[in-house]
């Protein structure tokens, strides 16, 4: 690709001629306010002749009397005045009224009264000022029909973005990000299987809006990466006029929204007393004797007089803390626009060791060359550092601290964490011995030319680049759980960039006012390469020397390189007659490297129609409709989700005994292809009462053919599963979304906005049969990744035992209810799913003189989720680990009535996979919630600021649910990448609860 | 004019654009061979052979996760389970579950070995040399008989001797699977007929490997295994005679103290087959990983695998080496057998042949080699232990107990000898491995075993 060709485009050279004048005109420009507007362009119609105003709004023109002039400013309505003898003409703009709201599409914008496409807005006031470190958590609740959840209340945990329920069981689930027309890096670089979010390195107060493409239609503009719907992000840019300076700074706390209840010190000596005598007899005093294993605990103190009882979740969910600052400077005129901001955020995590700090740039600059010819250039850059914990499942995570007795001391009398008499490895000597962080650097680079070559007929070519750049460096001294080779430090490096280019060509025209047509034509290319580097060694003089350079051995070091291309053509053309009646069309033709030379490219088309009926005759003058639109979508999208030579039959380097070796690793599948889906919506969109009250109505169906599947094979084969592509399934939802404007008055404004979303998520083929994963399972007439398990039935009062439902299947299809304490006889069932069935979402916002108050509240339903550490948790005292409260209720004599078996030490009564540990997890949470005071203009006008704001901010202030366990969103970061192994919460930390102050300053 | 000129530009570059892009879709992996190109020459064979015993060395087999099965399944109070692992509690508990994912990485492992081995067999037509071509073979061979005879044990009622064994064991594939379009859902094979290949692969891999082979499989190793099958199958007289021939042609001997028999870096004289473990591959070493203390590498049960007061009751002077051969943590004791985190594993020691011939010997009445009573005291003497003036079978078994305590031999024996453990019949449904449920859900030709 040579690039150096874009810059021939800069010696574009459009000369303007200034012709000669009559009289000077000047005058004074201002906005309703009174204010100067800099930068209006002042023209003479019908000539070339032209102005425009300067900082303080003044103009001055030669103009000859009878002439027109033409004040124009973006956003505001044009005016004409014709001179005539005076020398001054003053001017007030007002803000175009009539401007239709516009809304980012794939390469390009449409009017959203125009779009026959299902797409959600998020602007940006609906996401600032939300304390969270990530621009995904600000928008949850704020779409219909798109899940977002974080994984755990890790900072730099994973979120999943689920956009119209799950249209992929092996290949990618998340959506596609793109910023400012360049697809973005989304790839989890995290050494261990927790993932990190890849987009934490993006500053959310610099985002100007979001487009979230749910259907089809509009997805399918991006061809084999659509299907999993598309989030388009536009990051702010600088308005023409003052020069404009907003600081948003604030600073708050946090906690964890939940805690649970464990044994203290006495119950634990009573319940596994008890449970010890149930298995050994009372006479085995192992634990309560003189040197037996409660002294071992207690490590020497006194622990029959009370003198340790250690509540060790309060060791790992801790009070954090969260700042965010962010500076911007912004503005321009006619010509130059420009935005800059730099932000800093550090995030304390409510569990302890777990901290981010990111520091962001951001520039983004537009230009125009000639009224034909535009450039522009974004850039951001940040850098984030992350203090890394533990997987979920690692002694070295702090909340697995909740399975240490309470009689084990936490530090020994000499401070040091206590290892010598815990249970397990003492999760505190990883923060006194060890470390962990991890550095990201990420550049996001967009340019683009754009030239109209006709009135009617623009190019533009775009060229981005992102690079994420990320290393994780660990290191875990002689007193961890390295100890036994003295010191283990590992260095991991990642460099993934990405180029992507874009041209294209657009054409807009409009014939004698009734017909509308716009069409997009252009090509894409896009390679994506990612290097890795890694280098682990052990034994180390000294704990104090922590990098891999210290390591007297070392053990371990890799390094890959990999790539993959996407070469794409695409076209849509758009057009609408007498603005009522609209269609659109688009096709796109991808290639990717991913696939099997026969395979390889994929057309992807999409058509939708809309009606504005409101705009019909017998409509039109109806004093309380005033937006009627009835619009129908289908699209084809796919899915590219996959390895990136999933294809190939491949053999990988090994070594025994430092000798080379060559494995087996992939089968091969010369037949894969694309994974597509054909998605159809319906919607109507209204307004009443001058669009008071507006919404949508949607209802899709999305059917995914020739899944790309991991089809489990039998190991027979010397393999575990293969990508295919065989079955499908489908997603079918309704929407709603209503927003209303219940009071509009000076004073006082109240808008509300509800959203309201149902999904039914069905596998509809699976010819390979079930595959089940842990304890979900991937069934034909089933929700993906359902529940498969054994189902509890309780205690049998008799004698204590855990009872399992046989649910063995009868002659007549009928299952057998009885019940059986022996677990290999009882069989398997499905048993809910991970996934809601309907979600909400219910924000408000008003405002009251100086004061706003928005808050919103969102909800799931229908979803379900095991806890697999209840077996440790809950498990009536089976091991060691200390046990929930809730577990003092066990079955004890014969007659008791308890969902709780008796206690056995060491012996399995109940803790086996079951229903026992699962539990529905539907919720309702007030989300965020913001309360603000603007100073009056009068005080704030004295110290030159335009607006000052003090506001209080919470998130997930309040949560109502019935849920038990830790969190009902909280998930096991282990299986963050799963794809079928959803719904699973094991140690997962519960998300933070954040309160914080903050402050607006705009001068 | 300079419209002209624009416009020019403009597709000119958009020229570009579309067409310098078209090759860049052939993208070939860095980090993999194809199929065809691993397979191609004897060097490349040889590289894949090299790695089925990387594949054997893995934690779930062959490091470690077979003999830790066995050993549990078989305890009756000479063992605690200190450790979190659900897994292995199950083993000790005899209460296991189809869905337990230890039994199902042995039998994931044992099939990975088979491919690689069958991968290797197919492909022998590469070789020029014949010597070189013959000793892959028998390599191959001897992995793949080693894979189906812990299959064999584990996962079917035990064998018989003296009747038709036609209980379920396994399924055998012996075709080599590259593509997709070989996968085959097969049932499973007898006991019968798994054996009748065990024994088929080792007598082949005998008659082709050489004398000695550095650490990999020879002649001899091949020859102490199938001494092992025999004894497992109650065929004295072979037994005996394959042990003889390996404890007087292999040039193996005993280490010159039992403690050398150890936690070695390099093989010791002794090791007729052991799987090499470095510094880089420490994860390969699940005995160390679960029966080593936690100062020494092992897991958090510190040992998870803790050595109990009934076990010390079976050695008879206070002075054998074999009976201190443990060490003592916070939480319990601990056998110095796997103290050593990146110390070579023995699979087969020259000790194990002693045993086996002394003890054949002494069912048939024979002194082929050598007395019982010399090759016990051979043993004894070594650990520094009083010598006996006699032996008898049960004698002869306990030195066995002595001597391979902790190394994945005691279920095995259990049910050879037909010994019940604890209340636990040597033949109950408990004692063998469930079919793994994945497998179970991948290929609807398996049946399960009773109890599951």
């Amino acid at each position: 690709m040579k690039i150096k060709n874009y810059f021939l485009l800069g010696l574009f050279f459009i000369s303007t001629i200034v012709m000669a004048q009559e009289r000077q005109v000047t005058g004074t420009l201002t906005d309703s306010d009174g204010l100067p507007l800099i930068g209006v362009n002042i023209i003479i119609e019908n000539t070339s002749r032209g102005t425009q105003s300067d900082f303080d709004g003044n103009y001055s023109i030669m103009a000859s009397q009878g002439e027109v002039l033409v004040y124009s400013f973006v956003g505001f309505s044009t005016v004409r005045r014709t001179v005539g003898t005076e020398s001054t003409i003053n001017v007030q703009l007002l803000p175009d009224e009539t401007l239709d709201e516009v809304i980012v599409v794939g390469y390009g914008t449409q009017s959203k009264r125009k779009v026959t496409d299902n797409i959600a807005s998020i602007s940006s006031d609906q996401i600032n000022n939300i304390p969270v470190s990530n621009m995904q958590s600000s928008l949850v609740g704020k779409a219909a029909g798109v899940q977002i959840t974080q994984i755990n209340g890790k900072v730099e945990g994973g979120v999943k973005m689920r956009i119209r329920g799950i249209a992929s069981i092996s290949s990618s689930q998340e959506p596609l990000y793109v910023i400012d027309g360049m697809p973005l890096i989304n790839d989890d670089e995290s050494t261990t299987v927790a993932p990190i979010n890849p987009l934490i390195s993006l500053n959310p107060n610099d985002i100007e809006s979001i487009e979230i493409l749910k259907d089809a239609s509009s997805a399918a503009i991006y061809g084999a990466r659509g299907t999993n719907g598309v989030v388009l992000i536009t990051t702010k840019s600088g308005r023409a006029g003052k020069t404009k300076v907003s600081v948003n700074t604030s600073t708050g706390w946090s906690r964890a929204t939940n805690k649970l209840e464990w044994l203290n010190a006495e119950e634990y000596i009573e319940l596994f007393t008890e449970a010890s005598t149930n298995s050994y007899g009372a006479e085995d005093t192992w634990l309560t004797e003189e040197g037996g294993y409660f002294d071992f605990m207690a490590n020497g103190l006194d622990w029959r007089n009370g003198a340790v009882d250690t509540d060790w979740q309060d060791y790992a969910l801790v009070d954090g803390a969260v700042q965010d600052h962010t500076v911007s400077i912004s503005g321009g005129d006619a010509k130059t626009l420009f935005f800059l901001s730099g932000g800093y955020n550090r995030t304390e995590a409510i569990v302890r060791g777990n901290d981010l700090e990111r520091y962001s740039i951001r520039t983004n600059i537009d230009h125009n060359v000639s009224d034909k010819f535009k450039v522009g250039f974004n850039a951001g850059a940040s850098k984030t550092q992350i203090s890394r914990i533990g997987t979920d499942n690692s002694f070295s995570t702090p909340l697995q601290a909740v399975a240490q007795s309470p009689l084990s001391p936490a530090f020994l009398e000499n401070g040091i964490p206590n290892n010598d008499s815990t249970i397990y490895y003492n999760f505190l000597m990883q923060a006194y011995n060890g470390d962990w962080d991890a550095d990201i650097f990420r550049v996001l680079l967009n340019s683009y030319l754009q030239y109209q070559i006709l009135p009617s007929l623009s190019f533009r070519t775009e060229l981005g680049y992102d690079n994420n750049n990320q290393t994780e460096e660990y290191f875990s001294g002689s007193l961890t759980q390295s100890a036994s080779t003295n010191g283990y430090a590992d260095a991991n490096a990642v460099q993934s960039d990405k180029y992507n280019i874009s041209n294209y060509f657009n054409y807009n025209t409009t014939f004698n006012q009734d017909f509308d047509l716009d069409v997009v034509v252009g090509m894409n290319f896009e390679e994506s390469a990612r290097k890795n580097q890694f280098v682990a060694g052990t034994g180390f003089p000294s704990d104090d020397l922590q990098t891999v350079a210290s390591a007297s051995e070392i053990t371990s070091g890799t390094s890959t390189r990999t790539k993959y291309n996407f070469l794409s053509y695409f076209g849509r053309a758009t057009f609408s007659l007498y603005d009522k009646y609209l269609f659109k069309g688009s096709l796109r033709y991808d290639g990717s490297s991913r696939f099997g030379a026969d395979n390889r490219y994929g057309f992807f088309p999409a058509a939708s129609a809309g009606w504005i009926i409101s705009e019909e005759d017998f409509l039109k003058d109806s004093g309380t409709l005033s937006l009627l639109k009835l619009r129908g979508s289908w699209g084809e999208t796919g899915n590219a989700g996959i390895g990136n030579f999933a294809s190939l039959g491949l053999f990988g380097g090994r070594a025994y005994n430092q000798r080379s070796a060559l494995a087996p690793v992939q089968l091969a599948n010369p037949e894969l292809k694309w994974e597509k889906t054909q998605q159809v919506d319906i919607g109507l969109d209204f307004g009443f009462l001058n669009n008071r009250i507006s919404g949508e109505v949607d209802y899709y169906i999305k059917k995914t053919n020739d899944l790309l599947l991991n089809q489990p094979i039998p190991g027979t084969s010397g393999f575990t599963s293969i990508t295919r592509n065989v079955g499908s399934l489908t997603n079918r939802g309704f929407e709603f979304v209503l927003n209303t404007r219940n009071v509009s008055t000076e004073d006082f404004t109240w808008n509300t906005n509800f959203n309201l979303s149902t999904l039914d998520n069905e596998v509809t083929s699976l010819p390979g049969g079930d595959i089940v994963q842990g304890l979900n399972i991937v069934r034909e007439g089933e929700t993906i990744s359902s529940f498969y398990i054994v189902e509890y039935a309780g205690v049998d009062p008799a004698n204590g035992n855990a009872l399992f439902y046989r649910n063995t299947l009868n002659a007549d299809g009928t299952r057998d209810r009885t019940t059986t304490s022996s677990y290999g006889q009882a069989e398997r069932v499905i048993m809910g799913s991970p996934y809601p069935e309907l979600m909400a979402g219910f924000t408000n916002n008003l405002t009251f003189m100086n004061f706003d108050l928005s808050f919103t509240f969102q909800g799931e339903w229908g979803a379900s989720l095991y806890n697999s550490g209840g077996k440790f948790q809950s498990g009536n005292a089976r091991y060691e680990d200390n046990q929930t409260r809730d577990q003092l209720n066990r079955w004890q004599n014969p007659g008791d009535i308890t969902n709780v078996p008796q206690a056995r030490m060491y012996q399995t009564n109940g803790q086996q996979d079951s229903s026992r540990y699962l539990e529905e997890s539907d919720f309702i949470r007030l989300r965020n919630l913001t309360f603000g005071y603007t100073l009056p203009l009068s005080v704030t006008e004295r110290f030159k600021v335009d607006r000052l704001r003090v506001y209080f901010t919470g998130v997930n202030l309040l949560t109502f649910t019935d849920y038990s366990g830790y969190d009902p969103e909280s998930t096991y970061d282990d299986l963050g990448n799963s794809n079928i192994q959803r719904g699973i919460t094991f140690y997962s930390a519960p998300p933070a609860k954040t309160f914080t102050i903050g402050l607006n300053i705009e001068l | 004019m300079k419209k002209y000129l624009n416009f020019k530009l403009l597709f000119s570059f958009l020229a570009i654009g579309f067409i310098a892009c078209d090759d860049n879709l052939d993208v070939e992996p860095e980090q993999n061979l194809s199929p065809e190109v691993a397979t191609e020459s004897p060097a490349n064979i040889k590289t894949i052979l090299n790695n089925i015993y990387g594949e054997a060395r893995q934690g779930v087999s062959y490091g470690g996760g077979i003999g830790m099965a066995a050993e549990l399944l078989a305890n009756a109070g000479d063992l605690s389970w200190n450790g979190t692992f659900v897994q292995p509690g199950e083993y000790n508990e005899k209460a296991l579950l189809a869905d337990n994912s230890f039994v199902r990485d042995i039998w994931l492992n044992a099939y990975e070995i088979n491919n690689q081995a069958n991968i290797v067999l197919e492909n022998l037509d590469v070789f020029d040399d014949e010597d070189d071509r013959a000793t892959t073979e028998g390599e191959a061979k001897f992995l793949r008989g080693l894979a189906y005879f812990d299959l064999v044990r584990l996962f079917a009622k035990p064998y018989v001797a003296g009747q038709a064994n036609t209980q379920l064991a396994v399924p055998i594939i012996l075709d080599a699977v590259l593509d997709a379009s070989v996968i085959t859902y097969p049932a499973r094979n007898t006991v019968d007929e798994v054996y009748a290949l065990v024994i088929n692969d080792l007598t082949d891999a005998y008659e082709m490997l050489p004398e000695s082979n550095g650490y990999f499989a020879d002649k001899y190793t091949a020859q102490a295994l199938l001494a092992r099958v025999y004894l497992q199958r109650g065929e004295f007289a072979k037994a005996r005679d394959a042990a003889n021939d390996v404890i007087e042609n292999s040039g193996a001997e005993l280490a010159a103290s039992f403690a050398d028999a150890f936690n070695n870096n390099e093989n010791s004289s002794e090791d007729l087959l052991a799987m090499q473990v470095t510094s880089q591959d420490a994860s390969g070493n699940s005995w160390n990983l679960y029966w080593a203390g936690r100062d020494f590498g092992g897991r958090v049960g510190n040992p998870d695998v803790s050595i109990l007061e009934p076990h010390y009751a079976k050695y008879d002077d206070e002075n054998d080496d074999r009976a201190n051969f443990f060490y003592t943590t916070s939480r319990g004791v601990a056998t110095t057998k796997w103290q050593y985190q990146f110390g070579n594993i023995p699979v087969i020691r020259l000790a194990e042949m002693y045993l086996i011939r002394a003890e054949a010997n002494e069912r048939l009445g024979t002194e082929v080699g050598a007395t019982p009573l010399e090759d016990i005291n051979m043993l004894r003497a070594r650990a520094n232990a009083s010598l006996y003036t006699s032996v008898n079978l049960e004698t002869i078994l306990m030195e066995r107990q002595r001597e391979l305590a902790f190394e994945g031999f005691a279920l095995f024996d259990a049910k050879r000898l037909g010994r019940n453990i604890g209340d636990i019949s040597f033949n109950d449904d408990r004692l063998v491995l469930p079919i793994p449920l994945r497998e179970m859900d991948a290929n609807p030709n398996l049946v399960q075993n009773p109890g599951y």
